[in-house]
């Protein structure tokens, strides 16, 4: 196998594990939208209202994201979203750190329950390298096949 | 402004079986307060039940050891194990629990009422609407 043909698999190989991410998480909240809901409404930045209806779209636009970078398809915007959604979660975490409260995330259901404050923040950080990996190697590789774009 | 494009068309995608979802859920979800209405309970109501309600302190245990409301018991979700079977044995099916906490905006009474509810099985459980800071308030 050629070295380009490996960095494909590797970059398909990231794409699946970032992607099957996403869909695991959006699917087990949106199994419980009440439950999710709860678990933004912890973070006391927005309003109750606004919470609830989050919790009815975020996990779809997790969803729907996810699949498009599985199917590459949509996959720029998908990728894009998806590093834009775990930015705003990380900020949110270190904030909520920061503001003293003690609250489960609610990212993969009941999964990450018990996960503490350092767990957290490391599986976003790697998910957000995946992810910014991934826009890299995309624009790169667009970049390479049409020089004007 | 491809990946706009394509952002733009994954956002209203995900809005049409959201919306779709939302619509499935709408009379099971409270829309405009995080606990829906009939199961709050105001401190005024909750006196009126006199003798006929137990209170459940869900603050942590150095606030409860500092003041409490009279007679409540102390179950908080940090040693709700240890706790919960204490308070059991006080329990009837004729009383309505009232569960607080420090104020409107914390959680801990509203969590533990729905333990209360799921994995006590109790019925008439109730979160004090404004919590321990409206009960000081109405004791002055």
């Amino acid at each position: 196998m050629g070295e380009d043909a490996q960095m494909k698999l590797f970059w398909r190989v990231v794409d699946l594990v970032v992607g099957g991410i996403f869909v695991y998480a959006g699917v087990l909240k949106m199994l419980d939208p009440v439950q999710f809901g709860l678990d933004i409404d912890n973070y006391k930045t927005i309003p109750w209202f606004v919470s609830v209806r989050l919790a009815f779209y975020l996990p779809w636009l997790e969803i729907f994201c996810g699949l498009a970078v599985i199917f590459r398809f949509l996959y720029r915007g998908g990728l894009s979203i998806l590093t834009a959604l775990i930015l705003v979660f990380i900020g949110a975490t270190i904030a909520a750190k920061v503001r003293g409260l003690d609250i489960t995330c609610g990212c993969f259901g009941h999964a990450s329950q018990h996960w503490s404050f350092p767990q957290h923040m490391a599986i976003d950080l790697a998910i957000f390298i995946a992810l910014a990996a991934l826009l890299a190697s995309e624009l790169r590789r667009r970049a390479s096949h049409d020089p004007k774009s | 402004m491809r990946a706009l494009r394509e952002a733009l068309i994954l956002v209203a995608l995900a809005a049409l079986p959201a919306i779709g979802e939302g619509f499935y859920f709408r009379d099971k979800v409270s829309w405009q307060s995080p606990i829906p209405a009939s199961e709050l309970v105001t401190v005024d109501q909750a006196k009126a039940w006199g003798e006929g309600a137990i209170w459940v302190d869900a603050r942590p245990d150095d606030e409860f050891a500092k003041d409490h409301v009279p007679g409540a018991f102390s179950l908080n979700e940090d040693r709700w194990n240890e706790l919960l079977p204490q308070f059991l044995p006080n329990w009837s099916p004729d009383k309505k629990v009232i569960v607080y906490c420090s104020a409107a905006s914390c959680n801990a009474a509203r969590d533990v009422a729905k333990r209360l509810r799921n994995e006590a099985q109790l019925k008439d459980v109730f979160v004090l609407q404004g919590g321990w800071e409206e009960w000081v308030k109405t004791r002055r």
